[in-house]
């Protein structure tokens, strides 16, 4: 794109050459018979690969039977096969030269590994022993409970954590997706058969994706894959409930009371749209301008101007059936009213003046720019690569997204803003000592007060 | 085994700055990094905290780019940046469309050059440090633990002991002339090198760091910091207050060898086969067997740094956090036990062998990354950065695994007998100041 004139810049800035355009590899994007949906892409950076195995359910799907269900199954599913035990898997791992994590979010369960290609061939057939004859062993399950207590009390001590919760349950209610991690009661009437029902229903291939990215030849490697996973038994494939959201009244606080803090964690958000939307780009850009970028209003605003903050940041949050949009940032505990009143001033300022020229070009430089960083490592390719599939994005939405990107406009911005960044009605989450930020919090609604167990107070 | 073979140039401007360049055109993306040998132990004595609230200080502007430009010019180029302090070096860097390679040279020539910033920058820039530590440290759970528990209670030095993010006193005592020294000071090109990876051809970069870095003026090298050890004679423990966290924690930190030598080379698998992920002997004895810990970690220079971003003392590090159920002598006990396995049986070579493929591999995947994906090669970068300003070698990226894969069972054993007594170690112990939550 070219730019505009930049009259406060100096003169002496080199001006950037040409671009060389990005040069996709290309991919093989393959259905085995029994329904297992194959990503694999060559990438020659390091003598390595690194691969994705995704269950299209997540802890949303088996919200009523527990919350964190998923991620509870995934985690024990890693300690024990028909053909191995929890030590072996891990020796073997290293054996390998492999890494392997396991775990569930709201919408998938995955299955993460990456190792030396000359392992390739062992670390599938690891993969594919955890995805198809986990066994559950008892005493691995029982330690992995008190583990994951262990955790979940250090979680309530932490800002970061006890704000999102918060958020999520205001802007979401009884819908899943409202709920981040169950309770410790939740936690302590988990039973192994649960985790094993949820395995064998939702652990098939007809509901999974593979992606693999690496120093491999694709075909090579597809009949590797072949090998590991064709005789796979497929199963039928299930959606996650979608019960009907909470109405949100207007703009509404709620303090979370953590006694003793140093500093108030503050999380602000409204509900927004998934990455199908006809909007998600329009809002990806209006958020990069707001706070998604250090070059952004509110980082320089909030921080660089006021220095109330370290890393505010902005951010939109797609799921499978919603998004929502948050702000965040850690303050020290006699700025909660003042950053507040920025946070809004900036938002407001999106909603009701159009983006100059120059910025939403700066803008879009930047999502297209670091769109490109993205895939030169492995990783960030097997990252983008596992989104747009996960999604069902149309095929060519990577090659694409640069592109569309460069054709927003001014008018897109203000029209996301608009829509999105809904100050009349944002949920103002607060987590900090009460007796050091009540009163500021009241200057913007009247205070709903929990604890840090969640209890209403 | 791959043989590596990164093709890597050098060369060294007559100012002094040491220039390396790494070129890998599959992609046409560029990091960039400046490195100047000074970090938060060897900054000066009695000003804690002062080479991290510097770091900061390097983006509020520069001879000819004022606050904002440099994050306004590399964001607007479609790229990221930052910086950050360590030990014994300090960085910064960006990754960026590779048409954007030039840009950025003349940034950071243009802040190696002069540093233009007032007070007010310095009192906005101090606010900021004290949030992130605020956030990192004084109001997160084990907050610091050990990082910052550690030094103080192992170190009797005081470069190597001090508060390295900082105590809120010296960093309110710092002026804008401290500012200013400390960049006359540390900031010479002498004292830097400039590296390039990845879509850029090594004679034309030479070109154009001669271009935008040869006319700035060289500078006496500073005086190195005192960072010499007593050596340790006995056990040393401390207690710290946790604040918010449920569990208790125990770290403990033994001396390390000096980087470089076969030692450590030993200690490094040694290292591995006590922290090395949940099939190392610490993860799994107390945390999958005996089921005492909750967390297991470790690692040599862990968990601010690893085994090559240092040039001075530091230690083998375990942290624990263990139920409450047991006490912290009972969980010590548990772990000297692990200790005393090690020194009296020491290690097979069919537990050795996989350790050293498990390197090997972790190896690689540092050299491509080791910062999310943002930041491509970064780790190349910090490694081609350490082995350039500490043994002005930066081929030894190639070369380094070898000394790894050499070690014997025997030498793991030696180096277990040597460094893992109780007079070389240190203990901080990280006391719940409440009891657990219900």
């Amino acid at each position: 794109m070219a730019s505009a004139p930049r009259s406060e810049l100096p003169a002496a800035v080199p001006p950037l050459t040409p671009a060389r355009p990005v040069i996709w590899p290309p991919r093989v994007h393959k259905t085995l018979s029994n329904g297992l949906e194959v990503v694999l892409v060559e990438s020659h950076t390091i003598p390595k690969f690194t691969g994705e195995l995704f269950f299209r359910s997540g802890n949303a799907v088996a919200i009523a039977k527990a919350p964190g269900l998923a991620d509870m199954t995934a985690t024990v599913a890693r300690t024990g096969t028909l053909k191995r035990s929890s030590r072996e898997i891990e020796e073997d791992l290293r054996r390998m030269g492999s890494d392997l994590s396991s775990g569930a979010g709201a919408d998938t369960s995955v299955i993460s590994f990456a190792g030396l290609v000359e392992f390739s061939n062992g670390l599938l057939g690891l993969v594919s022993e955890l995805a198809q004859q986990a066994n559950f062993p008892e005493d691995e399950f029982e330690r992995e409970r008190r583990q994951l207590i262990e955790g979940l009390r250090i979680e309530r001590t932490t800002p970061g954590f006890l704000a999102s919760e918060r958020l999520r349950r205001v802007l979401f209610g009884a819908h899943p997706y409202g709920t981040i991690s169950p309770t410790e009661v939740q936690v302590t009437s988990y039973r192994v058969e649960q985790l094993k029902e949820f395995y064998q229903r939702y652990y098939r291939p007809g509901n999974a994706l593979l992606v693999m990215v690496g120093d491999f030849s694709p075909q090579a490697m597809l009949a590797q894959i072949e090998s590991a996973f064709g005789s796979w038994a497929s199963g039928p494939v299930e959606e996650a409930p979608d019960p009907a959201l909470p109405e949100l009244p207007g703009r509404r606080v709620y303090l979370v009371h953590l006694p003793g803090s140093v500093q108030t964690q503050i999380s602000v958000g409204n509900r927004a749209i998934t990455r199908k939307h006809p909007d998600w780009l329009r809002l990806t850009l209006a958020n990069s301008i707001y706070g998604g970028a250090f070059n952004s209003r509110l980082v320089m605003n909030i921080r660089e101007e006021k220095g109330y903050t370290y890393s505010p940041h902005s951010g939109a949050h797609p799921m499978r059936q919603h998004g929502y949009f948050s702000i965040g940032a850690a303050v020290r505990n006699d700025v909660v009213a003042a950053t507040l009143t920025e946070i809004f001033y900036e938002i407001d300022r999106m909603r009701s003046t159009p983006v100059g020229e120059e910025e939403l070009d700066d803008a879009r430089s930047y999502l297209t720019g670091v769109f490109s960083l993205g895939l030169a490592t492995q990783d960030g390719l097997a990252g983008q690569l596992a989104t747009s599939t996960l999604e069902k994005l149309p095929d060519d939405y990577l090659e694409t997204y640069r592109e569309r990107v460069l054709k927003l406009t001014s008018a897109d911005v203000l029209d996301a803003a608009q829509k999105y960044f809904d100050s009349a009605h944002a949920q103002i989450v607060i987590v900090g000592d009460r007796a050091e930020i009540e009163s500021q919090a009241a200057q913007f609604g009247k205070p709903e007060v929990y604890d840090a167990q969640g209890n209403r107070i | 085994m791959t043989q590596l073979n990164i093709p890597i140039e050098s060369t060294t401007l007559p100012n002094g700055l040491r220039v390396v360049i790494s070129p890998d055109r599959a992609a046409p993306v560029a990091t960039l990094g400046v490195y100047y040998n000074i970090g938060f132990r060897i900054e000066p004595r009695g000003r804690s905290g002062f080479a991290h609230l510097f770091e900061h200080m390097m983006f509020q502007g520069s001879a000819n780019a004022g606050k904002m430009v440099h994050i306004k010019l590399i964001n607007s180029s479609g790229g990221v940046l930052n910086g950050s302090t360590h030990y014994d070096v300090t960085n910064y860097y960006e990754s960026v469309p590779s048409n954007a390679l030039e840009r950025v040279l003349w940034l950071e020539a243009d802040r190696m050059r002069a540093l233009k910033v007032d007070d007010e920058n310095l009192r906005n820039q101090r606010d900021v440090v004290k949030e992130e530590v605020r956030v990192n440290v004084l109001n997160q759970p084990y907050g610091g633990f050990p990082w910052l528990d550690l030094p103080p209670i192992a170190y009797r030095s005081w470069s190597n002991a001090h508060n390295f993010y900082g105590d809120f006193d010296d960093l309110d005592a710092a002026t804008l002339d401290d500012v200013q020294n400390f960049f006359k000071t540390y900031y010479a090109p002498s004292n830097a090198v400039l590296l390039i990876l990845g879509d850029a051809d090594a004679d034309e970069v030479i070109k154009l760091a001669e271009r935008h870095f040869a006319s700035i003026p060289s500078g006496p090298q500073p005086a190195p910091a005192d960072i010499d050890e007593p050596p340790q004679i006995e056990e040393r423990r401390a207690l710290v207050e946790e604040k918010f966290g449920t569990l208790p924690g125990v770290a403990i930190g033994y001396q390390s060898p000096r980087r470089l030598t076969p030692e450590w080379h030993a200690a490094a698998m040694l290292d591995q086969a006590l922290h090395g992920g949940r099939a190392g002997r610490v993860y799994r004895r107390l945390v999958l067997e005996q089921q005492i810990a909750v967390d297991a970690e470790g690692g040599i220079h862990y968990p601010v740094g690893d085994l090559f971003d240092y040039n001075g003392p530091t230690l083998m590090v375990t942290r624990l956090l263990h139920k409450p159920e047991y006490s912290v002598d009972q969980t010590i006990a548990a772990y000297d036990q692990i200790i005393a396995e090690m020194k009296e049986k020491g290690i097979t070579a069919e537990e050795l062998e996989p350790i050293k493929v498990k390197f090997r591999s972790n190896y690689f995947s540092m050299l491509e990354g080791g910062h999310g994906a943002s930041i491509p090669r970064y780790g190349l970068m910090h490694l081609l950065a350490c082995f350039s300003l500490f043994d002005n070698d930066p081929q030894l990226v190639n070369t380094i695994l070898d000394g790894f894969m050499e070690v014997t069972p025997q030498a793991v054993q030696s180096v277990a007998q040597k460094l893992l007594t109780r007079h070389n170690r240190s203990i901080a112990i990280r006391q719940p100041a409440k009891k657990g939550a219900a």
